[in-house]
């Protein structure tokens, strides 16, 4: 619609159209700057929701340990995030359709159901993770989690089921521009500048050389940059958003930008572990770091580590439930959009309540096995990422599905399969230290 | 116009010349998509074909060791010598 509007105003003759609702405007660059605006949202989200509570504390676990050492991953994987997501913004797009009902159709009956299965597994486990960290945030604010917890609960359910995918996008996106806190918090935590700056273009190991801690941690923060739930659930909030053929451009921009914006913050997630370490504090949890710091940075430091923790814990569930729900209903054939209102699309909204109501349930269960669902979440999806990102190469070079508009070009494959090897090494290396754990040196 | 006036949308008939109008998606008309719906598997030539088999091989391979895993994790098969 878009660009049929642009060429009959273009062509200077008056025209007619059906009635749409839409702003009229006469300049060219506001034209632009709006039409961005409204397609902006699920990049952003995507990436940003991806900063999630196991995202903030492998981060920050990262420059307790090295400090700023580890900066220069964060840029690396900026360009790997950034094409992976594009290919499913394309995706997307073309097709109107989730990622998962592609699987499915394309690949049949045992892939579906894999990818939907393990999705669905990883997913769950995540969740409880999320609860978890707004657990541990809320007990360290001196709120009882038998009380947060439930309202968290309630609070993401009512952000869902008002049937308006409008209203859930524009709170989604003012709780991911939330996360610019911490970039307040890297500036109140005054880190040397030159230090980052040269830590982040210079690729470097950190002292001590490869051992074993620092091989999982460079698995976990690439597992945390990019996870499997990224790709379905851009695609279907695309699909559900119905971007339009004209709005490719825009959504490559959104995606970018919230490419850039993740990886920002991620960085000063680990200046704020850098902290920690230049004052030689040791601990368990970032809640805890949260508390110790506040001696040395101040109390803002330590309410907004607290709260970014919930920010994100919150953000991640959203994002992480609707991704299963939407996989969920596209498979099962059950409509699946967040324009519906819940008697049109109940089996969707229910997925969505009982993923988000049983993982806060278990986490209220005394002595849930957390640390071993933690485990899990990382295995899983370090196992999972690989093939998924194999799956969405063969259908970015489908040319039935996508024509040769959409396809995958000779340089797109070059990248992509770079980057699936990379990742199927790193999820070995992970194999075989599951299988062999004294393969790295301890330290 | 202010910026409020153009963030709210009206209902449009006409496109004044030399204007621009703006939709938000989920106000636009349903625009067609690729036709996917008489499609089915993929086809594949061979390598492909058994590259997924080595990948569903180590899928499940890497599930079963993950499961073993935690099972021996939990304590399952008695306490750790470490």
């Amino acid at each position: 619609m878009a660009n049929q509007v642009l060429s009959i105003s273009t062509a200077g003759a008056e025209a007619t159209l059906p009635p749409v609702r839409g702003c009229v405007v006469r300049s060219r660059w506001l034209y632009s700057v709006l039409t961005f605006l409204t397609v902006f949202g699920p990049g952003l989200i995507v990436m940003e929701a991806d900063n999630d509570a196991g995202a903030v504390s492998t981060y920050v676990q990262a420059g307790a340990q090295y400090g700023t050492r580890l900066l220069w991953i964060l840029l690396l994987l900026l360009p790997v995030t950034y094409f992976i997501q594009e290919m499913v913004v394309r995706l997307g797009i073309a097709t109107g359709k989730g990622h998962a009902a592609m699987i499915y159709q394309r690949f049949g009956r045992w892939w579906g159901m894999f990818s939907l299965v393990d999705l669905q597994l990883v997913n769950f486990l995540t969740l409880v993770t999320e609860f978890a960290a707004i657990s541990l945030a809320l007990s360290h604010m001196n709120i009882a989690p038998k009380l947060g917890v439930p309202l968290a609960a309630v609070a993401l359910i009512t952000m869902v089921v008002s049937g308006s995918y409008r209203r859930w996008e524009r709170v989604t996106v003012f709780l991911c521009l939330l996360d610019l806190g911490w970039v307040a918090i890297a500036l109140k935590v005054r880190p040397s500048l030159g230090e980052v700056f040269h830590n982040t273009l210079v690729p470097g190991i950190p002292h001590g050389g490869v051992t074993a801690s620092l091989t999982f941690l460079v698995i976990a923060i690439v597992g945390t940059t990019i996870a499997p739930w990224q790709l379905f659930f851009q695609q279907s909030c695309i699909a559900d958003k119905r971007l339009r053929f004209s709005d490719v451009k825009w959504a490559r921009l959104d995606t970018f930008l919230g490419a850039i914006f993740t990886i920002v913050v991620a960085g000063c997630m680990m200046l704020a572990g850098n902290a920690a370490k230049m004052h030689g504090i040791n601990f368990f949890d970032p809640a805890q770091m949260a508390n110790d710091l506040h001696i040395f940075s101040g109390e803002f430091v330590r309410s907004a580590i607290l709260l970014l923790m919930i920010n994100a814990a919150v953000l991640g569930t959203t994002a992480i439930s609707l991704s299963s729900s939407w996989a969920y209903g596209e498979v099962k054939g059950w409509p699946h959009s967040l324009e519906m209102p819940i008697r049109k699309a109940y089996g969707f909204y229910l997925t969505y309540v009982v993923c988000v109501g049983l993982a806060a349930a278990i986490v209220l269960i005394p002595g849930a096995p957390l640390q071993l669902i933690i485990l899990g979440v990382q295995v899983l999806a370090g196992i999972m990422l690989p093939s998924a990102i194999i799956f969405l190469q063969l259908l970015l070079n489908d040319k039935e599905v996508l024509g040769q508009q959409f396809v995958n070009r000779p340089w797109n494959n070059w990248v992509n399969w770079t980057i699936i090897i990379v990742l199927f090494a790193l999820s070995l290396i992970l194999a075989a230290q599951v299988a062999a754990p004294n393969l790295f040196p301890a330290s | 116009m202010s910026v409020l006036e153009l963030l709210r949308p009206v209902t449009i008939t006409e496109i004044p010349e030399h204007h621009f109008v703006v939709v938000h998606p989920l106000d636009d008309v349903r625009e067609q998509k690729v036709n996917t719906s008489g499609l089915r598997a993929m086809p594949m030539t061979l390598s492909v074909k058994l590259s997924l088999m080595a990948l569903r091989g180590y899928l499940i391979l890497m599930m079963l060791l993950v499961l073993y895993h935690v099972i021996d994790l939990a304590g399952a098969f008695g306490p750790h010598a470490h």
